[in-house]
């Protein structure tokens, strides 16, 4: 009895031992964002307001604001996002649902998805500065930025869409298959609903690698920071923009935070549309 | 399947008609401006950002696109027509004879170190023995007895080209702790550590310093470091800035070059922390 009790309040102890350790990492995690937005805040905020984000860049960005600069990232972003997205999504609708998993050709493109997601950054850069600017002569402009962000988002997109398809249960389609549904209507109103969440944090995971970009950017879209005319104008990203100010403008500390703080409210704002949009598509197209 | 077919095909179809009306859209804009591509030089970049935009204001059918990326960068691209004009912070070498240079502006470069490091100066051969490793520590020198972090710039800046050709050594004898790239890093780098020695622009350094930031320029083969001894041309560290190009300048080009040595802009080079030149 004596023994019992000992064994119960001994397991209870490890338990909670357990479960603060797995606490404690949580703290961990949230404590490095809260510090950088905390350090972000104190920096920025005085300098933000509506002008900082109206207004053109003055004085090498130690005046004025970022207009320019947000629009160069949105273009540059928006060039990206719609090449890469098409492309890498019916690969891994490909790789998921048409070819078997052990064939010779799905490995071959699963290994060259591979390959491409583990080629550094200033690789592509280089790679999109000879091929998109020079070779293609489309200079330095908002297209060979946004096409060659794109070479670098096809491997994320696609293997992570890949891995939502996958993990859709099998018995979705055996279903379908028995219900007399053609194997594109299951895979159009059942399958990626389905897998739309996992695709959306992908292409959540993309976006995020793509605005932080800055030596990619600097060998392809350029640095000019007037506002873009055309996608065949040079422009420069956000990120860009803060490697500048915060390691070639003297004095240009106060704009750099205030504009990380706009990078960063950015990148939480498509956050949650993204999730929002994923999960409205789960529930109207499986839950009438 | 026949149905994800023609969607696709449909998706496809709307994506090249976008990107033809994109290129059709930048075509009618090119036809309609005049483009001029500098590039080079970080430390110039930010200056002929604002000139080029006070030029295109006053030239609203011209474009110039300023893009940066090193001194060396700015003569390859020149050389390889990819770029109109060059920005190049040192004077040319020997094998750049066929460019042609138009200085802009002046620069000094200063050494620098924390505001509480005691030293208050070296000679060269210090300076030399300090970034080849044959002093390390701060006590030789009359200072604390600490380590000396010695920051050096990476390659194929020009402001490193410079340094070394003054402290007389080779790039390959140097022993540097830190590599940095653009001024302002070199000053984050010794405001971060209080023993540690950098090189950097004097428009920049005297600009930090007044802010507050706890910095100190050292005097070189005792001339104090400022932009005064940089303007009257006494101090041992100086560079010209210089737009480059390959073969004589025209049209545009010359245009914009001639705008750049003007009075016009010379607010706008004391704005970045440089000395204006006189074009005559």
């Amino acid at each position: 009895m004596h023994d019992a009790a000992r064994k119960r309040s001994l397991r209870k102890l490890r338990e909670n031992a357990a479960q603060c350790v797995i606490y404690s990492a949580v703290m961990l995690v949230s404590a490095v964002f809260i510090w950088l937005l905390i350090d972000l805040l104190r920096g920025g905020l005085s300098h933000l307001s509506w002008e900082f984000i109206t207004e053109l860049p003055r004085d090498a960005g130690r005046a004025g604001g970022i207009a320019s600069i947000l629009v160069s990232t949105l273009l540059i972003l928006l060039v990206a996002v719609l090449t890469a997205v098409p492309v890498a999504w019916m690969t891994a609708i490909l790789l998921a649902e048409f070819v078997a998993t052990g064939s010779w050709f799905g490995k071959a493109v699963r290994f060259s998805l591979y390959v491409l997601a583990g080629v550094p950054s200033i690789v592509f850069g280089l790679f999109g500065n000879a091929f998109f600017c020079v070779y293609l002569g489309l200079g330095f402009s908002i297209l060979s930025g946004g096409l060659t962000l794109a070479c670098m988002l096809l491997p994320i997109l696609a293997s992570t869409a890949e891995a939502g398809l996958r993990a859709v249960p099998h018995i979705y389609r055996l279903t379908a298959s028995a219900l007399g549904l053609s194997r594109a209507a299951a895979l159009l109103h059942l399958i990626l609903p389905a897998a739309a969440p996992v695709m959306a944090a992908g292409l959540l995971l993309g976006i995020g690698r793509a605005l932080a970009e800055t030596a990619v950017l600097l060998f392809t879209s350029g640095y000019a920071e007037r506002m873009p005319d055309s996608l065949l104008d040079s422009g420069r990203a956000l990120a860009l923009h803060i490697f500048d100010l915060s390691m070639n403008v003297p004095g240009g500390d106060e704009p750099a935070y205030a504009s990380a703080l706009v990078l960063v409210s950015l990148l939480l704002c498509i956050n949650i549309l993204a999730m929002k949009f994923a999960y409205g598509l789960q529930r109207s197209k499986l839950m009438p | 399947m026949q149905e994800i077919l023609r969607c696709l095909v449909v998706n496809s179809f709307c994506f090249v008609l976008a990107m033809g009306y994109a290129a059709q859209l930048g075509a009618q804009t090119k036809n309609t401006s005049q483009r001029l591509v500098v590039t080079g030089s970080s430390t110039i970049a930010p200056l002929v950002n604002e000139i080029a935009r006070r030029f295109e204001s006053t030239h609203p059918e011209m474009r110039i696109d300023v893009q940066t990326g090193g001194s060396s960068r700015g003569i390859t691209e020149v050389r390889q027509g990819i770029a109109a004009i060059g920005m190049v912070s040192r004077a040319l070498k020997s094998d750049e004879r066929n460019l042609h240079a138009f200085t802009i502006a002046q620069d000094g470069i200063g050494v620098i170190v924390h505001a509480s490091n005691p030293v208050t100066g070296f000679s060269r051969q210090q300076i030399a023995d300090i970034y080849t490793g044959k002093i390390t520590r701060w006590k030789v020198l009359g200072g604390a007895d600490e380590r000396i972090t010695v920051i050096h710039k990476a390659e194929g800046r020009s402001t490193l080209e410079l340094f070394v050709d003054y402290i007389q050594r080779r790039n390959s004898e140097i022993k540097p702790h830190v590599i940095i790239g653009d001024n302002a890093q070199g000053i984050k780098a010794v405001t971060g550590n209080p023993h540690a020695i950098g090189y950097v622009s004097i428009g920049a350094a005297e600009f930090e310093i007044r802010r507050g930031l706890p910095l100190r320029l050292l005097p070189l083969d005792g001339i104090a470091a400022s932009v005064e001894a940089v303007r009257q041309g006494i101090f041992p560290l100086s560079r010209p800035l210089n737009l480059v190009t390959l073969g004589e300048p025209q049209g545009l080009a010359l245009e914009f070059i001639e705008f750049a040595r003007s009075p016009q802009v010379h607010d706008l080079v004391e704005a970045q922390y440089f000395i204006p030149v006189n074009a005559d």
